[in-house]
């Protein structure tokens, strides 16, 4: 099992995840996977994006990969990745002016 | 229905302008989320999953049709087409841009709307009876004492910071259609031995992780007085509600772990102490808000009986419409129609920026420009002559809202669930779905009668799963879905708390262990006229248990 970081973006509210180049981007699969004994990298990126202001709701979410792929563990994780099941409707996107960098 | 005056229409301008430089100072940095974040709450601004959600309030349900058109804009122009309906009668829109809510909180004041006291612990939107003013057995329209409840509520000094939310609801008729035994202060408009009119005044009801009934704290209060007395009831909350622990800070609480004699001693001893003074509600106040809710100009016609028999013949899906949606009206030649926001496998409560134009324009044209919206997330048009049905139901024909369904197994009460709220541990939604599907055919929903399912995705019981004569109440197992059910509850004036049944099913088993308890009751009811929750009472839930579990 892994960790990843995940928020909302502030002007959009969009769903976003920490990369690896240290970006927040909508991609779940993008995420930057902390291994368990990265804790304190872990910790400083989340000091790092709390310190932008402009990534609130921020959470560590435990990950699976699984054929190459993420998988949150939590379902809701899995929904806020995907958007809502029914009607399927798409994630909120970030605008232009709301690309977040720590 | 009111209309802003001078004070209203500044203070809501007041807040909008207050509220968008705290929008701008936070996107600046000048705020921390921490510091921001009550602030949005209180303009009714959520996070959700996906986005921010902006509640707004529709108070005590009252809509006119330029209301409804701009919430069609703002769905179209700053959300995704669609709006949602709340149980609190108030429009939830799910996808709100942060940047957008200032000139969102500006469309809605011109149209004397805004999202005030929508969340916070502060005394929230008042709800009532959707037929107020139209019902046959109405004894009094509630919606003049709701306004003047709302204009003392809001931003009220002592009261915006309470242990917890506080909400109230009234209903004018002796039908309960507001639920109002379920609320932390329930209103039941009363005659006294005189004959005159006031309020029986319920406290401590409640859904949520506790359910419990309210109690009747007081059998008659005159108009007068009723504002000092509901300050007293919340004063002795404020100052003895908990504050240490959140899931036992409401009203509710207190008055189960203090006892209602208790509560009622130190309620009465407040009351006796202001009673009399400020609060006093003048008669001539009363009289100038209850002109803004004088009956709209009734045309003189004569009583008209609905053939829905001979209806059902010609046009079933019309005659079907006619049985289920059309609330008797105390104006002859004139009916309230339900306009059903639950379209056979469509999310409860949600109508997209077409359809509220639609319904907006039948207000206009066939309701006096009146609007409700129900607890149990449909709309309503309150004064529509009998004459006019056919061209009403035409035209939702048309936009697809027709469905014959109010009150039936797929007129079904559901929360947002695991699909948006944040707060959710399982789908509530999917479930709906599934139900309202299973159960989609008119024939085999006549043939079960009345039967009311509630849908909630975790125990804050946001779809009253509680007080649903079957009730679904969605939980997370070991990382999956679990749907509980309990059966049994009632939101009326024979108000009861429904009871778990046994362990939870898997999303995909709820239909059929709906139909396993449905099929049951047909099988055991005394008539076709025993309603499902009659035969409920009538045969406890044991053999229904059995019926769904098998007796193994």
């Amino acid at each position: 099992m892994m960790e990843i970081l995940t928020g909302n973006e502030l002007t959009t509210g969009a769903t976003v995840y920490l990369d690896k180049a240290g970006h927040w981007v909508e991609d779940l699969q993008a995420a930057r996977l902390f291994a368990k004994e990265e804790a304190e990298a872990r910790d400083a990126a989340i000091a790092a994006s709390k310190a932008t202001g402009h990534i609130i709701s921020l959470e560590i979410e435990t990950v699976n990969v699984v054929d190459g792929l993420i998988v949150p563990v939590r379902l809701r994780e899995r929904i806020r990745a995907s958007g809502p099941t029914v009607p399927v409707f798409e994630r909120q996107h970030l605008s232009e002016d709301a690309h977040v960098s720590i | 229905m009111y209309r802003y005056d001078e004070f209203d229409a500044s203070f809501v301008r007041g807040r909008t302008a207050q509220f968008a430089d705290q929008v701008k100072r936070r996107i600046s940095g000048e705020l921390s989320e921490d510091q921001f974040r009550p602030l949005r709450l209180m303009n009714g601004l959520y996070l959700q999953l996906h986005a921010y959600m902006l509640r707004i309030a529709v108070p005590y349900g009252t809509l006119n049709s330029r209301q409804l058109r701009k919430l069609a804009y703002i769905a179209r122009t700053y959300d995704r087409g669609y709006g949602h309906f709340t149980t609190r009668q108030n429009i939830q829109f799910n996808w709100p841009k942060l940047k957008d809510v200032p000139e969102i909180l500006e469309h809605l004041a011109s149209v004397e709307m805004h999202s005030i006291q929508t969340s916070g612990n502060c005394i929230r939107n008042i709800t009532t009876d959707q037929f107020a003013g139209a019902a046959a057995d109405e004894i009094i329209d509630p919606r003049p004492v709701a306004e003047i409840l709302r204009q003392w509520s809001s931003l009220h000094p002592e009261f915006s910071y309470l242990p917890r939310k506080f909400k109230i609801a009234m209903s004018g008729a002796p039908s309960d259609r507001a639920a109002i035994r379920f609320h932390d202060i329930g209103l039941q408009a009363a005659t006294n031995a005189a004959g005159e009119i006031g309020w029986e005044v319920w406290v401590g009801g409640g859904m949520g992780r506790t359910p419990m009934v309210a109690k009747m704290i007081n059998g008659y209060v005159p108009h007068e007085h009723l504002l000092a007395y509901l300050e007293s009831i919340l004063r002795v909350y404020n100052r003895y509600g908990r504050r240490d622990n959140k899931f036992k800070a409401r009203i509710k609480i207190l008055v189960h772990e203090e006892g209602l004699e208790t509560i009622k001693g130190q309620v009465e001893a407040e009351f006796a102490e202001i009673r009399g003074g400020v609060l006093t509600l003048p008669q001539e106040e009363l009289d100038r808000i209850s002109a803004y809710f004088a009956p709209p100009p009734f045309e003189t016609l004569p009583a008209t009986r609905i053939d829905v028999a001979r209806e059902k013949i010609l046009d079933a899906a019309y005659g079907d419409w006619l049985e289920n949606n059309i609330n008797s009206h105390r104006e002859p030649g004139y009916a309230s129609v339900t306009v059903s926001l639950k379209p056979i496998g469509k999310p409860p409560g949600d109508a997209t920026a077409e359809q509220m134009e639609v319904v907006a324009d039948l207000a206009e044209h066939y309701s006096f420009d009146e609007l409700r919206v129900t607890h149990e997330q449909n709309l309503v048009l309150p004064h529509v002559k009998i004459s006019d049905l056919r061209a009403v139901y035409d035209a939702l024909v048309a936009a697809g809202l027709a469905d014959g369904n109010a009150g039936l197994i797929t007129d079904i009460i559901c929360c947002p669930g695991l699909d948006y709220c944040a707060l959710a541990n399982a789908r509530s939604i999917p479930i709906s779905q599934s139900i309202s599907q299973r159960f989609a055919k008119q024939e085999r929903q006549k043939q079960i009668g009345e039967l009311k399912i509630k849908i909630s995705g975790c125990i804050n019981a946001c779809g009253h799963h509680h007080v649903g004569h079957i009730g679904i109440l969605g939980v997370e197992k070991k990382g999956g879905e679990l749907y509980q059910i309990t059966l049994g509850g009632d939101a009326t004036e024979n108000a009861s708390v429904g009871k778990i049944l046994g362990p939870g099913f898997e999303a995909e088993a709820v239909p059929d262990a709906i139909e396993r308890l449905v099929d049951f009751y047909i099988e055991r009811r005394e008539s076709p006229e025993e309603p499902f929750i009659a035969a409920v009472r009538r045969l406890g839930e044991a053999p229904f248990k059995e019926a769904l579990y098998g007796n193994g």
